[in-house]
């Protein structure tokens, strides 16, 4: 309501700045109708320019600063305009007085315009119902609002950065909104801080594996083996670890790894379904567990996962196949990136694109022969995905 | 609820500007006092709306209201207060609200200062000043609301650019925009003229003082613009011709040349219709150079957002102003009276070239500008127009003028002397050329050219104090006399003077600069040592830090000149945590005149840095130059009288047989 009572005011205020002057004006016009003076001489400020120069033309000439003659030459040439702005004056000095009864429209322009304009305007375009929110005021009440939590977090660790217990609270749910970089820097400030915990270096390494669109980096590598040296058996850690070996080609081991780790892990543990996948992909027998879990894309940045919110299943769709494109269109230009050819080959096969899939997997293995480790990495992901690979790559 | 009325204000503001573009042009078509007095006392309401609407956009960045869309989009709650502050329009929408804000300024200026210019010029004004206000409130409102709201709010902005994060965005927008605006006064003051159909000595009177506000602004917000841009980005240079550099520097030409023909016009009634021309031209490269910039056509750290509807919509306000306003060139001015006769050899004469050379070096940089964009959209086809066009062509057209610059102030209006004029001058010709050669000695090994090229700056700087020397009649009269009369000089004489020192000091820092700089590109280990420009720079090693809202890698390098330590100089490389962008702070020490530029590039494998080292010798003259011709502008500002241009009979040699007499010397 008080809103309301400001915006009437200003309104109000405006509409005054037209009206007073119109109207003491129109009154001023009906007090001295016959005053010549009521009208303003056009040529008035032309003639006291000119009067001003002489005056200055004398100061100059009393300084010294122009000689007599040249004052002379000027003082005449001056008085010739001077003299001709005076004439012309008088010639069209004689126009009538503004009648009074023509600032009614213009006081009714001036009274309507401003409302009208105003208020249509504002409320096509404004929202009248929405309350100031500036930030302290919501860090003091945040209520359950996780985002603002965060946020105090921050400004509490931008003060106290040495504060294990902050980034360590932090981290994970940076990772959850998909802030990977925030995460990243989060476990690690919390493991130099309050050292290794199984949590952290896990944490850390499953960061960096999303940082990496899915694959186990030897960063991530490092932070999984010390966290198997702290907790043997450790289920995470271990299902990671497998999958560096399987991503490395060595599918072997990889089975072994995974067969391990269903072997350790509790009956009707959540992740027994994928781990089974896992081994069956790498020639090993399922496991006789649920249907797997639908396989994870690559990794969009937070802006793409939040435009993704707002668009339809086929602009979405539309979405994912402009980031391919950019990555297939990169990978022509460069072509020495395995990472990059290994979240193509997946993009394809996912979105059941297969002979795109076949195709990428070709030029992939042209830039890294099968017979290295990073070819086989690639012959690894097309048995995964169940692609068959060009016999080009088999020599 | 402060959110919304600031939104409300802007919005009322737009149906003030709308009254005030009408209801004043029908009052002075009617002669009616009462409707031209409206635009007084709407342009002061116009104004004060805006500040509501401004002030209120800069609450929601200091106290970090993210339900602003605006403030979510370029803030961040840990970012330094100044920033908060410098922000505001530091991105698209809040740069068309400074834009604004500052139109409506001058516009309330006028209102409330110009109570001697005649009744139906002011009114005229004030509404084509409306229009143009109008026209960028509708595209504020409909393409770029800063008052947009979020709901819910988010709890973190999205940050500022961190390259906009710097002291530099607090100063180079403001001072650009006074400038580019600023120029948008002389235009509705060219336009009224147009209207009313007459260009008189007020109108002349008025037009100078806005147009030297204008172009003082402009000058020293380019200046500024081109430090910041020297040492934010680490490259080492300090004008790149960037189309949006260009895009602030074609107004300054244009701007420059209505300054000089707007003098012309007040002291002596000539070059009326040039002048007019020259004021819309001025302001229609501004709108272009806002059109370039903000449009998205080009990609630059100013091209906050890439909106096809914004750019379409700035394209119409473009065509509508720069086409109506040349439309009514080409309909009116041949009803204008011109004004004063004088010979091709006279003060005006001389200004008139000026004129020439600084419209056809303007043509050459919108060319140079334009043309590149021209070919990709017809053709695809994309090219870059670099310094060696620019050299060639905006260069060679300079060199000329420059040399021209001393003799102006020292011919007589009407009639002028140019042999009288050189006499004056072979003194000072002569210091210069030795001046350059002593230069030259002091740093040999350049290329003879440059003797030249630094003489012309000592020519420039040696004219403006030949130009005072003369006028006080130093060695013509008792040297306390000589004295007295520099004092009693007006100061608008002064201003004329320390502008044109000032451009000598610009164009000896950038001859200087450009001829004797030196660079090393080196991989440097801790320990190692390069040397440069005389100075030895160690490399000591790199520090981690971390600022409010970044984090940075800071190398740190010991100075030694002769085996002494003088200094340190450290140059870092930040990553700004929330955009998680990095940036590259460069290390600038000032020796005297001179820098010493260090910039960090990437970390090598073995262990050391990539670091650029730039010897830079004088090259503060450059921005100290443009503050000198900024200074001269303000003092001849101050100077409130008028300027009336006293002309001679006849040419005279400078000894005549009476020396008894005191000399006949053009006055200011």
């Amino acid at each position: 309501m008080l809103l309301w009572i400001i915006l009437a005011f200003l309104t109000a205020a405006v509409a005054a700045a037209f009206i007073i002057p119109l109207a003491r004006s129109a009154r001023a016009a009906a007090a001295s109708a016959a005053d010549d003076r009521a009208n303003p001489d056009n040529r008035a400020g032309e003639v006291e320019v000119y009067r001003d120069q002489l005056g200055e033309l004398q100061r100059d000439l009393a300084g010294g600063l122009i000689g007599t003659e040249e004052a002379e030459y000027a003082k005449a040439e001056i008085g010739r305009r001077l003299l001709a702005a005076a004439a012309s004056g008088e010639k069209t000095g004689g126009k009538k007085a503004p009648e009074i009864g023509r600032h009614r429209l213009a006081i009714a322009v001036a009274t309507v315009v401003p409302p009208a304009i105003g208020l249509c305007l504002y409320v096509m375009l404004g929202s009248p119902g929405l309350p100031d929110q500036p930030l302290e005021a919501r860090l003091a009440n945040p209520g359950n609002d996780m985002a603002l939590l965060v946020t105090k977090a921050e400004q509490h660790l931008a003060q106290n950065p040495q504060d294990g217990a902050g980034w360590d609270l932090l981290a994970p749910i940076y990772f959850r909104t998909q802030r990977l970089g925030d995460a990243d820097l989060a476990y690690r400030n919390a493991i130099r801080i309050l050292g290794e915990s199984v949590e952290r270096l896990n944490g850390l390494g499953e960061t960096v594996v999303a940082e990496n669109q899915g694959v186990v980096t030897d960063d991530a590598r490092t932070a999984f083996q010390q966290a198997a040296k702290l907790q043997p058996n450790e289920p995470r850690s271990s299902f990671y670890l497998a999958l560096a070996l399987e991503q490395a080609g060595k599918a072997p081991e990889a089975r072994a790894a995974f067969e391990t780790l269903a072997k350790v892990s509790p009956p009707g543990a959540p992740w027994l379904p994928l781990v089974s996948q896992h081994i069956e992909k790498n020639g090993g027998m399922p496991l006789a567990a649920a249907k797997p879990a639908p396989p994870a894309l690559g990794s969009p940045t937070q802006e793409d996962v939040a435009a993704a919110q707002n668009m339809s299943s086929g602009d979405r769709q539309e979405m994912i196949r402009g980031m391919i494109d950019t990555l297939a269109a990169k990978l022509t230009d460069d072509p020495n990136n395995l990472e990059g050819w290994l979240r193509l080959v997946r993009s394809y096969a996912v979105l059941g694109d297969k002979p795109k899939a076949e195709a990428a997997l070709a030029t992939g293995l042209k830039q890294f022969p099968a017979s290295g480790d990073e070819g086989r990495q690639l012959v690894a992901l097309a048995g995964q995905m169940g692609l068959a690979v060009a016999p080009v790559a088999k020599e | 609820m402060i959110i919304e009325i600031g939104h409300y204000a802007l919005v009322l503001a737009l149906a003030t500007s709308l009254l005030v573009s009408v209801l004043p042009m029908i009052g002075a078509r009617r002669g009616d006092t009462g409707m031209m007095q409206v635009a007084t006392t709407g342009s002061l309401m116009l104004f004060g709306l805006v500040v509501i609407a401004f002030a209120v956009l800069t609450w929601a960045y200091v106290v970090s209201d993210f339900s602003v869309m605006n403030v979510w989009e370029n803030s961040h709650s840990l970012m330094p207060l100044i920033y908060k502050y410098s922000g505001v329009w530091g991105n698209h929408e809040g740069s068309m609200m400074l834009w604004l804000l500052i139109l409506t300024l001058f516009s309330a200026m006028v209102a409330a200062f110009g109570r001697n210019l005649p009744e139906t010029l002011k009114a005229n004004v004030l509404a084509v000043q409306s229009w143009i206000a109008t026209a960028f409130l509708i595209f504020i409102l409909f393409t770029s609301n800063p008052f947009t709201r979020l709901n819910p709010a988010p709890a973190e902005g999205q940050d500022l650019n961190p390259v906009l994060q710097d002291l530099g965005l607090a100063v180079h927008p403001p001072l650009l925009y006074l400038g580019y605006v600023g120029f948008s006064v002389c235009f509705s003051f060219a336009i009224a003229a147009l209207i009313e159909g007459r260009i008189d000595a007020a109108w002349a009177r008025w037009v100078r003082p806005w147009a030297l506000a204008a172009w003082c602004f402009l000058t020293v917000g380019i200046a500024m613009g081109s430090y910041w841009a020297y040492y934010e980005l680490g490259w080492g240079g300090w004008w790149f011709w960037d189309p949006v550099e260009n895009a602030s520097f074609m107004p300054w030409l244009a701007g420059t040349a209505l300054l000089h023909s707007a003098l012309v016009m007040e002291k002596r009634e000539a070059l009326k219709i040039w002048t007019v021309l020259l004021a819309i031209m001025t302001f229609s490269l501004s709108l272009l150079g806002t059109f370039l910039v903000r449009s998205g056509v080009l990609t630059s750290v100013h091209a906050f957002a890439t909106d096809p509807t914004r750019g379409i919509f700035i394209l119409c306000i473009l065509a509508f102003f720069i086409g109506g306003a040349f439309i009514l060139f080409a309909w009116r001015a041949p009803m204008l009276k011109s004004g004063g006769l004088f010979a091709p050899i006279s003060r005006e004469g001389s200004l008139v070239l000026n004129n020439l050379i600084l419209t056809v070096a303007c043509a050459t940089v919108l060319t140079g500008t334009l043309y590149p964009l021209a070919l990709e959209t017809l053709t695809g086809e994309k090219i870059s127009v670099g310094a060696p066009f620019f050299d060639m062509t905006f260069g060679l057209l300079m060199l000329p003028l420059l040399v021209a610059v001393p003799f102006g102030p020292m011919l007589a209006w009407k009639r002028g002397d140019l042999l009288g004029a050189l006499q004056r001058l072979y003194v000072f010709a002569a210091i210069s050329l030795a001046a350059g050669l002593v230069f030259w000695y002091i740093h040999n090994g350049g290329p003879v050219l440059a003797i030249f090229a630094l003489a012309l700056g000592f020519w420039g700087m040696l004219g403006a104090v030949a130009d005072l020397w003369n006028r006080a009649q130093f060695g013509k009269q008792k040297t306390s006399v000589a004295f007295r009369r520099l004092v009693g000089l007006p100061r608008s004489a002064f201003g004329t003077a320390l502008a044109h020192f000032g451009l000598g000091v610009t164009v000896l820092g950038i001859f200087s600069a450009s001829l004797y700089g030196t660079e090393a590109v080196v991989d440097l280990k801790p320990g190692a040592t390069v040397s440069t420009g005389g100075y030895e720079l160690t490399f000591t090693g790199m520090k981690d830090g971390a600022g409010p809202n970044y984090t940075e890698q800071r190398g740190i390098f010991t100075v030694r000149r002769g085996g002494n330590v003088i200094g340190e100089i450290s140059s870092s490389k930040r990553l700004f945590t929330a955009r998680r962008q990095a940036t590259t702070e460069s290390g600038i020490r000032t020796y005297g005149l001179s820098q010493l530029y260090v910039s960090l590039g990437d970390a090598t494998n073995g262990g050391g840095m990539v670091v650029r080292v730039w010897w830079k010798p004088f090259i503060t003259c450059i921005w100290g130059g443009a503050l000198v011709m900024m200074f001269g502008g303000f003092v001849s500002l101050s100077d409130r009288r008028l300027r009336v241009g006293a002309p001679s009979r006849k040419a005279k040699p400078v000894k005549p047989a009476k020396p008894t007499r005191p000399q006949m010397e053009p006055a200011e």
